[in-house]
């Protein structure tokens, strides 16, 4: 057989922890004892023993959370082996901290070390507005993290301004930001349309924020059930 | 230190070397296959305007010697001299391209690489592989070209035709031989009664009765016996190698013969996203009015310029490790500035805008801003036409972005065109319209058709100074209108006003070939005359 197929879209031996795999995908070399904690659902591979449990202990005890809507529900992956993931043709971002932390939306969290510290936060000020609130994962430490992201996303310095976000296209920031709720649209605007320009979450300090370029409010519907 | 580049990469020849008398030298592994490589010395508007800066095997220098061909050398499949302290100011680009001689296609090339030696050292280097080209038989490797100062960009576009046709492309003139199409090589060979050889650039021969290759009037000159085929109109109309003119470029296939006197003028700057990217198209085109930082704008050309500023899809083959640290990961994500230019574009799928003057865009479409903005609830344009919006559907809610900052718009990860308009008109569908100025003349207009929901198509006609954007799900693709042609509405961009538009409706056949299927497609007729267009996306709203 001859074709881009066999040619170029191979498996890539990497050394790495993580990798992407096209733009697209993201590949997760598996070790005894460096648990993966992965988007339920998101495994659309994996070579080698690895087992899947969505409800490790881990997480549990933030069970409350999942409960409002909001987060990520997570699986734990561990085992020995190549793991690949993808969401719904997102780009995937992958990256490795050290010792950064990083705030990220629930939505858009791929993958990550399980041995990084990671703690699921209330974002200030979204709930008072929304009244569904919105959480963030927020990663510490030293390790591998893989971001989704619909559409490339862009990197916004808030350095320079306050940077006002959507919080529907908001896909992380670095930790230590001022973050502040604002209201833009006047009453009259927001007769007859549901979210949208109604408020954003204004960001200033040292540090960035991610935004993908699609307000990410369908739920992904899985047509293969 | 030898800087590696990627395909569609750029550089500041000055930060690779402080040199200007440089060796290029170019290594094809391609078994099986031969190749001519040369280069072709351009002028300020990428036209080989005279033949004599064509420097291949049949013209080893130019008249001056700035340019000389070296042939193989250490290594190098074939290595050129290039002095560009002694090019005229005329010259502005040195294109480097590689041709089959023969059967083959540019597949078929194993490894090949493109260096550039400086006082002895390499400084540059651009490798690549058959994987970047198709069925291609010529290749356009790598630019050195003139923007204020002289630069160096990685091309790695494959081309259609062969030698000739690249000369076609680039302006030139090459006799037509005979033979079949494939047989470009022998078109070289001095015609009967020509040129004898020994004597510069036989090939250049004009057409039979066309005029002689130096007086090309850049007026109107068609020969009399009408153009080869593939040769760029003389006349009013943009040559296909100009990346910026018209509304995109002449369909692939071959250009108009000139737009017609009394059509929109044609050099509209502009419509960022051309269908195909004219072949001679070279990326950082002095003088593109739509040039942005990273080539935005060729992102999303097919078979374009590839991963420009890193957004483009490469082959998982061409996996690059990820380096540790947060910002490593995410710096190719960087916001683009471009000062005093008001739209930007961030990447395929983002736009920024300067406020100053208001904008209108879509209503849900901002995802980020900086500065001091609001936002404002804006009708689409009176108490009727938002009934009928409501009617219909087809409505385009928009707000209005007030005050002094910068606005993020995008929508639903879509592609985004800018779109400036001089004076033109254009009809856009309104599912496809992301924002434009408030400048902008707008009217909401109906194509009134029985069979449609609503009585109707909407869609907006926006006119006079300014810039809108389009939105497209997926590279669009623009139709240029020389006889009737049809498209599908749900898939219909935008078309010039003043075409002739009509609904035909095609609800019988899809009915009886489709059985099973519960929506009717409705097909756009278009009438226009040469000049106008439609652009289509690739997906049915």
């Amino acid at each position: 057989m001859q074709g881009q197929m066999m040619q170029h879209y191979g498996q890539m031996q990497t050394p790495d922890r993580m990798s992407t795999h096209g733009s697209k995908m993201c590949k997760v070399n598996m070790m005894n004892g460096g648990d993966v904690m992965a988007r339920a659902g998101s495994m659309v591979a994996y070579e080698g023993l690895i087992q899947f449990n969505p409800n490790p202990p881990q997480i549990s005890g933030m069970m409350r959370s999942w409960a409002t809507g909001e987060g990520v529900p997570l699986m734990i992956a561990t085992g020995q082996g190549e793991l690949y993931l993808a969401d719904y043709g997102k780009e995937v971002i992958v990256m490795q901290l050290t010792n950064e932390a990083l705030s990220v939306n629930g939505k858009n969290i791929l993958a990550f070390d399980a041995t990084l510290q990671w703690n699921i936060e209330r974002v200030q000020g979204v709930s008072m507005l929304s009244g569904m609130g919105m959480f963030n994962v927020v990663l510490r430490g030293q390790g591998w993290v893989a971001l989704t992201s619909k559409g490339t996303p862009i990197l916004l310095d808030t350095r320079e301004a306050e940077t006002f976000v959507d919080t529907d296209a908001l896909v992380g920031f670095t930790e230590g930001l001022r973050i502040k709720p604002k209201r833009t649209a006047r009453l009259g605007g927001l007769i007859g349309r549901g979210t949208g320009e109604a408020f954003q979450l204004g960001f200033h300090g040292q540090g960035f924020v991610l935004v993908q370029p699609s307000e990410d409010q369908r739920p992904n519907l899985s047509i293969r059930g | 230190m030898s800087k590696q580049f990627t395909k569609g990469q750029k550089s500041q020849l000055s930060q690779l070397t402080a040199g200007t008398d440089l060796y290029v030298g170019i290594q094809l592994n391609a078994p099986g296959t031969s190749w001519d490589i040369s280069c072709f010395g351009l002028d300020v508007n990428d036209k080989l305007s005279d033949d004599r800066y064509m420097v291949f095997y049949n013209q080893p220098k130019s008249p001056d010697g700035s340019v000389e061909q070296l042939g193989p050398q250490s290594g190098d499949t074939n290595s050129f001299r290039v002095n560009l302290g002694a090019v005229p100011a005329s010259l502005g680009r040195f294109s480097f391209c590689a041709a089959i001689d023969g059967n083959g296609t540019a597949a078929q090339i194993q490894s090949g690489y493109l260096r550039i030696v400086a006082g002895g050292t390499e400084v540059a280097r651009y490798s690549f592989t058959g994987a970047d080209f198709g069925a291609e038989r010529a290749v356009m490797i790598a630019d050195l070209y003139k923007k204020d100062v002289w630069r160096f960009g990685a091309v790695g576009q494959g081309f259609a035709g062969g030698l000739a046709d690249l000369i076609r492309n680039f302006g030139g003139q090459v006799e037509e031989d005979t033979a079949p199409p494939p047989a470009a090589p022998p078109g070289f060979a001095p015609p009967p009664g020509g040129p004898p050889p020994g004597q510069p650039a036989p090939g250049f021969a004009p057409p039979p009765g066309g005029p002689p290759p130096g007086q090309q009037a850049p007026g109107f000159a068609p020969p009399p016996g009408g153009p080869p085929p593939g040769q760029p109109a003389p006349g009013y109309g943009p040559p296909p190698g100009q990346p910026a003119p018209a509304y995109g470029g002449p369909p692939p296939g071959g250009p108009p013969p000139g737009a017609p006197p009394g059509a929109p003028p044609g050099q509209q700057p502009g419509y960022g996203v051309p269908p195909g990217p004219p072949p001679g198209a070279p990326p950082g085109q002095p003088g593109y009015p739509q040039q942005q930082p990273a080539a935005a704008g060729y992102g999303q050309q097919p078979g374009g310029y590839g991963p420009a500023g890193g957004y483009g899809e490469p082959y998982p083959s061409q996996h690059q490790p990820v380096q540790p640290g947060l910002m490593a990961s995410v710096s190719k994500y960087r916001e683009v500035t471009t000062p005093g230019q008001r739209w930007t574009k961030q990447n395929s799928k983002l736009v920024k805008v300067t406020l100053g003057p208001d904008a209108l865009a879509r209503r849900g479409s901002m995802v980020a801003y900086q500065g001091n903005v609001e936002f404002e609830y804006k009708g689409s344009g009176g108490l009727r036409a938002m009934l009928e919006s409501r009617l219909t559907g087809q409505g385009l809610k928009l707000m209005t972005c007030k005050g002094q900052g910068e606005v993020f718009l995008a929508e639903d990860a879509s592609d985004l065109h800018i779109v400036e308009l001089t004076g033109q008109r254009l009809c856009i569908n309104a599912n496809n319209v992301l924002a434009f100025d408030a400048t902008l003349q707008t009217e909401v207009k109906r194509i009134e058709s029985p069979g449609l929901p609503g009585g109707g198509m909407f869609h907006l006609e926006v006119g006079g100074q300014g810039t809108i954007v389009v939105m497209t799900k997926g590279t669009p693709m623009t139709l240029m209108c020389q006889g009737p042609t049809f498209g599908d509405m749900n898939a219909v961009v935008a078309w010039t006003a003043g075409m002739r538009v009509s609904f035909n409706s095609q609800v019988r056949i899809s009915r009886t070939v489709y059985a099973g299927a519960s929506s009717e497609t409705e097909t756009m007729q278009f009438m226009g005359m040469q000049g106008h267009f439609v652009v289509v996306q690739p997906y049915e709203v």
